[in-house]
């Protein structure tokens, strides 16, 4: 696949690299990553949806596993996804505001039939179950993390014991496999890049609209260029978190530009790369940083093309897409 | 196990004193002494400064609460307690523990009013308990660290010298591969990574984990172990003890509704007794005096302290019904109020005091601020202390939500999950 003759080296050096990480991945389960003591939050199902959305703020996350008290189950993940589906639903449906406002999180399912949205995600996988394994599931799944569940002993009762993010994945790779500074080819040549389909906007797009393109390409950022092409900045499904917090309603007519606004003054930032950087510079960044993707950009800063965190660890899985 | 021996020794030299001096009244100082020791011991195991911070005292607490608000104190590095003192003369101490703890173990109940009763304590026992006190405080746990996966220099570094020093393994005879090294940790959790021919790495036969930064880590507990050898001797050794004064209240409460009779199957029991454990020659003539009749002649009699004989507890699987009925506790506490002369009114009221050792609550510890977050990605937390497991924690209602939390192991990990449910 690759003909590159002066890389023949660096190609084997690759493959033996992948190779090593991947064993480590099939050796190590989930469990053994954990941290010996370690926070989760959980939300119980008859929360309001207006107050989840407050906890996780509260706590700096994105996203926590839902509890139902009820049937004593692990009922889902709450993510981003679900805060768009209710934005996208209260703007098809202005007349709804009320139920909106009173909506427990285990309404949310009704919320997405409304609109069409995929399902909530309720795929897990054993604390037990390898590293290689819960990579596998969240690509297969499509989705940024999976919850790690057991059932306890005694009660045989459902256990919620983490979860798992394709970051945290990544990082673990980054800071723990000194193979990683064997991956020395450049990211043009692994076929990882999406270019074709890299879905952008504008700063005066409303918000409304990117919003729109976040939950259509099931993404987790709508990069913003000007009207030369040129990255400027990013707005990621997480921003809408930021966005409905005083309230859903009034802000949806705000441009993208204006929404960003109220993003908080601990942004990361927008991590850029070039086609010719190695995986082991992306590896280096992700250690030292919380990355969620790569905007690929060429010398004079114009977009052209992304790189998920699903398609590193897919091609650290897998090797590079067939063609 | 000399030193486990000399320990028992002290002990004995405590069950021998009853019988040096005649009268009963010394079993009471006995189970003084007993009592204190068994306190001081419980001290120092909460003091314990490997597994709790030195912290204000706050008194009228009674509830477990952890703040969720932004205002939180940043979170300082945690470290494990680390010590560069890998004490050669640990031996001796760990062995002193395993001894205490059981001691400790089997005389929990006695504890209750044991603080009552520090105030009796005689000043000259003080001395060899402070000395005790100073030994158990530096407890070293040997742990064995093994490397069997090959290497010629492979030396272990961890949170127990600061990261910083390195500790060289030794080959194992014999096994090809296997290098090991015999550590004195002060009890605890260690993280720790092998330097194998200067590169970092972790074994793959130990526990594993991340640390806050995410660093693949080996970790291990030290847990302060009973000898399986010590145990057994100092179980026989409580439980003789225990027969023991049993024996001598039975015996003197027979003696004194038969005072006229020696008590000749008692007696036989004593002499069995003695051929299995010699006595020193003073005490075989106490138990001879003990033996004789409590009447002695003209009109004397021996005198004898009433002894209140020990309620013969069982421990039973029903709950009692004070807490499962409300209307039924609320018969009892009423009661309760009447008999106390309505001097603390509606006492029972007030929940008792938290225990200073659940005042550390290690999600306090987790810090919201974004530069630490960056970080720690896994929602890493301090490893709790084994007394605050399965407490629940709250925190103060806000916006009509209810936010608690419990720590519980999974597995070898601790997992505290916080819960986030409406006020209804």
């Amino acid at each position: 696949m690759h003909n590159n003759v002066n890389g023949s080296s660096v190609d084997v050096e690759q493959e033996l690299a992948l190779n090593a990480i991947r064993q480590v991945l099939k050796s190590k389960t989930s469990y053994d990553v954990l941290p010996v003591s370690f926070r989760l939050i959980v939300l119980d199902t008859s929360l309001l949806v207006k107050k989840a959305l407050n906890v996780l703020l509260q706590n700096s996350i994105v996203s926590a596993p839902l509890w139902d008290a009820t049937t004593s189950r692990f009922a889902g993940l709450l993510t981003s996804d679900d805060f768009i589906n209710v934005i996208q639903y209260c703007f098809s449906n202005p007349d709804k505001f009320d139920l909106v406002e009173k909506l427990q999180l285990n309404r949310l399912r009704d919320i997405e039939r409304a609109i069409g949205a995929k399902p909530l995600e309720t795929t897990s996988i054993h604390p037990s179950s390898s590293l290689y394994e819960a990579c596998t599931v969240m690509l297969r799944s499509k989705s940024r993390r999976v919850p790690l569940i057991d059932k306890d002993e005694e009660t045989h009762r459902e256990i919620v014991v983490s979860v798992l993010t394709q970051y945290r994945l990544l990082k673990f790779i980054a800071l723990n496999c000194r193979e990683t500074h064997f991956l020395k080819k450049p990211i043009s040549e692994l076929n990882i890049i999406s270019n074709s389909t890299v879905r952008s906007c504008s700063m005066t797009t409303p918000v409304i609209d990117v919003i729109q393109l976040l939950s259509e390409g099931n993404i987790s950022s709508v990069p913003i260029v000007n009207e030369n092409g040129v990255l400027v900045n990013v707005y990621e499904a997480v921003d809408v978190l930021g966005l409905i917090k005083g309230g859903i309603y009034n802000d949806l007519s705000l441009s993208v530009g204006e929404a960003l606004m109220r993003r908080s003054d601990d942004f990361e930032g927008v991590y850029t790369c070039t086609e010719n950087e190695k995986l082991s510079t992306l590896l280096d960044t992700i250690r030292k940083s919380s990355v969620h993707r790569f905007f690929v950009v060429n010398e004079s800063g114009q977009l052209v093309g992304v790189l998920s965190l699903g398609d590193l660890l897919r091609y650290i899985l897998v090797g590079s897409k067939k063609e | 196990m000399t030193s486990n021996n000399s320990t028992n020794g002290t002990h004995s030299a405590n069950n021998s004193a009853p019988v040096k001096d005649v009268s009963m009244v010394d079993l009471n100082n006995i189970d003084e002494n007993t009592k204190n020791i068994t306190q001081s011991l419980s001290q120092m195991n909460i003091d314990n400064p490997n597994e709790l911070e030195p912290q204000p005292i706050m008194r009228n607490k009674s509830t477990l609460i952890f703040d969720d608000d932004d205002e939180i104190p940043p979170y300082s590095n945690h470290e494990e307690h680390a010590s560069d003192i890998i004490s050669d003369s640990g031996d001796e101490a760990t062995h002193n523990t395993n001894v205490n703890y059981n001691t400790s173990n089997g005389q929990e109940q006695s504890q209750v009013d044991a603080a009552s009763q520090e105030k009796m304590h005689q000043p000259q026992q003080r001395a060899p308990q402070q000395a005790q006190q100073q030994q158990t405080s530096n407890i070293m746990v040997p742990v064995d660290i093994t490397w069997q996966q090959g290497g010629e220099k492979v030396y272990v570094t961890g949170s127990f010298t600061g990261w910083r020093k390195m500790i060289g393994l030794v080959p194992v005879p014999g096994q090809p591969g296997v290098l090991h090294v015999k550590l004195q940790l002060p009890p605890g959790t260690h993280k720790f990574r092998f330097i194998v021919d200067n590169e970092l790495r972790f074994s793959d036969f130990l526990p594993t984990a991340t640390d806050q930064m995410g660093n693949f880590v080996n970790y291990l507990e030290a847990v302060p172990r009973t000898h399986p050898d010590a145990s057994l001797q100092q179980t026989h050794v409580a439980n003789d003890q225990d027969g023991k004064l049993r024996q001598d209240q039975q015996q003197q409460q027979l003696s004194q509704q038969q005072a006229q009779k020696p008590a000749q199957p008692q007696g036989v029991t004593e002499s069995n007794k003695s051929k299995k454990y010699p006595r020193s020659a003073r005490s075989q003539i106490a138990f001879e005096i003990e033996q004789e009749p409590d009447d002695l002649g003209d009109g004397f009699t021996r005198f004898r302290e009433e002894q209140p004989l020990k309620a013969v507890l069982e421990y039973t699987q029903d709950i009692p019904a004070v807490f499962t009925d409300p209307t039924v506790m609320e018969q009892y506490y009423l009661t309760l109020d009447q008999q106390q002369n309505n001097h603390q009114n509606l006492a029972w009221l007030t929940p008792p005091q938290l225990p200073p050792h659940l005042e550390n609550v290690i999600l306090n510890n987790y810090s919201s601020s974004s530069s630490d977050n960056s970080q720690n990605t896994s929602g890493s937390l301090p490893i709790p202390n084994h007394v605050v497991l399965h407490h629940l924690a709250t925190s103060s209602i806000k916006h009509n939500t209810l936010c608690v939390a419990s720590i519980v192991r999974y597995k070898r990990k601790y997992v505290t999950q916080i819960l986030y449910a409406p006020l209804q």
